[in-house]
């Protein structure tokens, strides 16, 4: 039987030619701002690196008591085990810093505007829950740091005004984080967060096909005639697989040359080692609580609900943005719009490095 | 020990001759493969039917010439001095082994170099106005002596991994540069002449590709295809024959320097692999890619080929050779100069002698009748251990050392004060030379370090 006739016969029955059909049709624009279309299949990949490493780690982790001594052997007793715990690590910092550097190219190229107002919301979910999906892993080996930056990361929740003790007793499973908090973010990591974002990454998909990518302003400004573009298949996809690769590479790099450590099993009854912090994608909101909490009127309870009531605020402006700053006629809007974006981006960073600069 | 130290807190010293050399070597060995680029790329326009795509690959040339010759003319040469004026300051014991052995090496490079800057001014600003055949020929004088540079500063820089029984027979008798060219065609000369060539290829595609990303692909299509493929082809000998070059190198590489690798190699499974193997398995891998992401990027899409993906692949190389010169820096571990020299400027021979002495009487820039054991134990510090140590940053002391008490610290020195032929660290760290006070005075200085005395509490008082 040839390889023609084997494609015929699924062809009839999946509709290949369609789907290729499809992928040869469809075109990417070319502009001086391609760049940044790569970070959403760069954030896709590391992705898939998550779920092939952690199914791998899902073999030989055991969560509750023995969550400590599972992770040891994985990284000093099985072969290659220290490989895929860290390559896992260190692809979920990558993934969240893409999926960042995704968000904000989408933000400013105002790629959120019609028709792509769910591109954006459905985008803003997925960082969301990748974020949990970190905040849930991080604690998982139950090593020194991890239980202690977990108590911390805990007092974010914590401070929302009337339900924020419930919500913090609910995810630790009791007053304090133990192991029984280690089930619930395990049962969390593995099993409620991929059942909500995998669908949800289905329709972000979904979306991209069917609106294509955005050019930014100044390209839509541009006659038709003048506007470039490419095939999505095969042009596209082979420089997509090229900074998949790109991506792969520097993952190998970190994981091998920075393999991820393992602290000292936890003591609840130990006092807190010095420089304990949250990981880097939340020192920003952590150091912002730090700093609202220094200002004289607002020390203590005052200073933790005004930073939570910021940070509700702002996200709630950040993901609403398609609604504020609707089309190219906004005008004054998307001016506002643009310098809101800056501003995000200056507290993001200062924060951040504030945060680290002041470890104690 | 005739020289003073040169602290650079954080980074440490051996960190200014990394960042410099690997930025040195990216642009150098450009210079050396786009020397022979050019001429090769020239020859082959010459050889094209007249017309529109000769003409567009020639001024293509031009173009490319001029960036070669900002590069390497001024970076290339800015960054060589500046590690003259690096090692010299970190490294002055080797520095001057160097100078005394291979000042007529130096002399030879010198002279081509000379040739090197005039060739390529000449061959820049002639375009156009000489005979092309001329010009071709300038191109080629360019290219042997760029070759030249890389054929002599080899044997420099594989002489201090290998120096060789005859050099090492009469080293420290004065009559060492009597045995010059043993010492020049070491024991990994070749291996590592041909490694370096075929990487010089590589980049000169490499760096070749940054301009030809800047062609318009809509306007001059032909152009952009035909020089975009033919460049990544300088990529193919590199990735087909380094592999074998490799194996070859490392075959000739001391037994002693080879168990730093098998060591690796054997524990790999357990992650506990020793660095240089991590390096040597980045630098498989990052190579890897590059071949791919050319493929992929420029050779399949030519027209779209675009700056940033010529900056993808500049920055896989930059990975790849900043690992390929670590690696090389950390074979030669625990010397600077292969059994002659240690790696923080102890000559081999002198041990048993400093030993008996103590470390401080050999060393003219410390004043050494400093009464106090810190003192004394801070200069033991900077001269012992500051090459390849810093307190706090790259190989941290504080942190290496941390949970050790002072009896511990002492314990730890002593072993390697004592240097026994079982010793796990003879592998990759020199002996601690020295009396029974030095081993003393080193130990209060880093437990000092490590475990600092707390601060007396203060009481409230009026």
């Amino acid at each position: 039987m040839s390889s023609k006739t084997i494609y015929d016969w699924v062809d009839e029955r999946l509709g290949l030619s369609e789907l290729a059909a499809f992928a040869r049709h469809k075109t990417v624009p070319v502009h001086s701002q391609s760049f940044w279309y790569y970070w959403g299949g760069i954030s896709l990949f590391l992705f898939l690196v998550q779920c092939f490493t952690g199914v791998l780690l899902l073999v030989y982790y055991r969560p509750g008591a023995e969550a400590y001594e599972s992770v040891r052997q994985i990284t000093f007793v099985m072969h290659f085990g220290w490989l895929i715990r860290s390559a896992h690590a260190w692809s979920a910092s990558l993934m969240i810093f893409s999926i960042l550097v995704h968000m904000f190219s989408v933000y400013f190229m105002k790629a959120y505007r019609k028709p792509r107002e769910f591109g954006w919301l459905s985008g803003m979910a997925l960082l969301g829950i990748a974020s949990v999906f970190g905040f849930s892993g991080y604690l998982l080996p139950m090593d020194e740091l991890s239980y202690f930056a977990t108590k911390v990361g805990l007092q974010i929740p914590a401070a929302i005004p009337w339900i924020g003790a419930a919500i913090a007793n609910m995810l630790r499973g009791g007053p304090d984080v133990s192991e029984f908090t280690v089930q619930r973010f395990f049962a969390l990591h593995v099993v409620v967060l991929p059942a909500v974002f995998l669908p949800l990454l289905g329709f972000h998909l979904w979306l991209v096909q069917r609106h294509g990518n955005a050019s930014p302003p100044s390209v839509e400004a541009l006659p038709p005639a003048q506007r470039k573009s490419m095939p999505f298949f095969p042009n596209f996809v082979r420089k997509d697989l090229a900074m998949w690769l790109i991506a792969l590479n520097l993952l190998a790099l970190l994981a091998s040359v920075f393999p991820w450590s393992l602290g000292k099993a936890y003591d609840a009854l130990a006092p807190a080692p010095l420089g304990i912090h949250p990981e880097w994608y939340f020192m920003s909101p952590f150091e912002m609580l730090k700093l609202l909490g220094m200002i004289p009127w607002l020390q203590g309870e005052p200073g933790e609900i005004a930073g939570i009531l910021l940070f509700t605020l702002g996200i709630a402006l950040w993901v609403l943005i398609p609604f504020y700053d609707r089309n190219k006629e906004s005008g004054q809007r998307a001016r506002a719009a643009h310098y809101f974006g800056l501003l995000a981006v200056f507290a993001l960073l200062s924060t951040t490095i504030i945060g680290y600069w002041t470890i104690r | 020990m005739n020289y003073p130290f040169w602290e650079i807190p954080y980074l440490g010293s051996g960190w200014v001759i990394g960042i410099i050399a690997i930025f040195h070597v990216m642009i150098s060995q450009f210079a050396v493969g786009g020397g022979l680029y050019l001429p090769m790329a020239e020859r082959k326009a010459m050889r094209m039917p007249e017309g529109p795509l000769r003409t567009a690959w020639l001024n293509q040339l031009a173009s490319h010439s001029k960036f070669f010759l900002i590069l390497t003319g001024v970076f290339g040469t800015i960054s060589g001095v500046g590690i003259w004026f690096a090692i010299g300051l970190t490294h002055p014991e080797a520095t001057s082994t160097l100078i005394h052995n291979f000042v007529f090496g130096w002399a030879m490079e010198w002279v081509f170099f000379i040739v090197e800057l005039t060739t390529i001014a000449v061959y820049y600003y002639t375009w156009d106005r000489i005979d092309s055949e001329l010009h071709l020929k300038v191109g080629w004088v360019y290219a042997g002596a760029s070759a030249f540079t890389l054929i002599i500063i080899n044997g420099i820089l594989t002489f201090m991994l290998t120096p060789g029984d005859t050099w090492l027979a009469v080293a420290g008798t004065g009559q060492e540069a009597s045995k010059f060219w043993y010492a020049f065609f070491n024991p990994t000369y070749w291996p590592s002449l041909f490694l370096r060539s075929c990487v010089c290829c590589a980049l000169a595609g490499i760096w070749a590709l940054i301009t030809a990303s800047r062609i318009d692909g809509d306007k001059q299509p032909e152009l952009k295809t035909s020089l975009v493929k033919w460049s990544v082809k300088w990529l193919v000998p590199s990735f087909v024959a380094t592999p074998f070059i490799l194996i070859w190198y490392l075959w000739l590489v001391p037994a002693s320097q080879q168990a730093l690798l098998t060591l690796g190699i054997d524990t790999i499974g357990s992650g506990t692999f020793s660095i240089i193997t991590r390096i040597a398995l980045l630098i498989i891998v990052t190579s890897a890619t590059i071949v791919g992401v050319a493929y992929f990027l420029a050779y399949r899409n030519p027209i779209d080929f675009n700056l940033s993906h010529a900056m993808a692949i500049l920055l896989l190389a930059l990975i790849a050779t900043g690992a390929g010169e670590y690696a090389r820096e950390m074979l030669r571990k625990p010397y600077v100069i292969g059994r002659w020299m240690y790696s923080n400027g102890v000559r081999v021979p002198y041990v048993a002698r400093i030993n008996q002495e103590g470390y401080l009487a050999h060393t003219n820039w410390v004043w050494n009748d400093s009464a106090s054991s810190y003192s004394r134990g801070e200069a033991i510090f900077r001269g012992e251990c500051g090459s390849c140590h810093t307190l706090a940053g790259y190989r941290p002391l504080r942190t290496l050392l941390a949970g050790r008490d002072r009896a511990n610290i002492g314990s730890f020195i002593t072993m390697l004060h004592e240097y026994k032929p079982d010793s796990p660290y003879r592998r990759f760290m020199p002996p601690m030379v020295g009396t029974k006070q030095d081993v003393d005075d080193l130990t209060g200085y880093l437990n000092a370090q490590v475990n600092p005395p707390q601060k007396p509490v203060l009481t409230a008082q009026k």
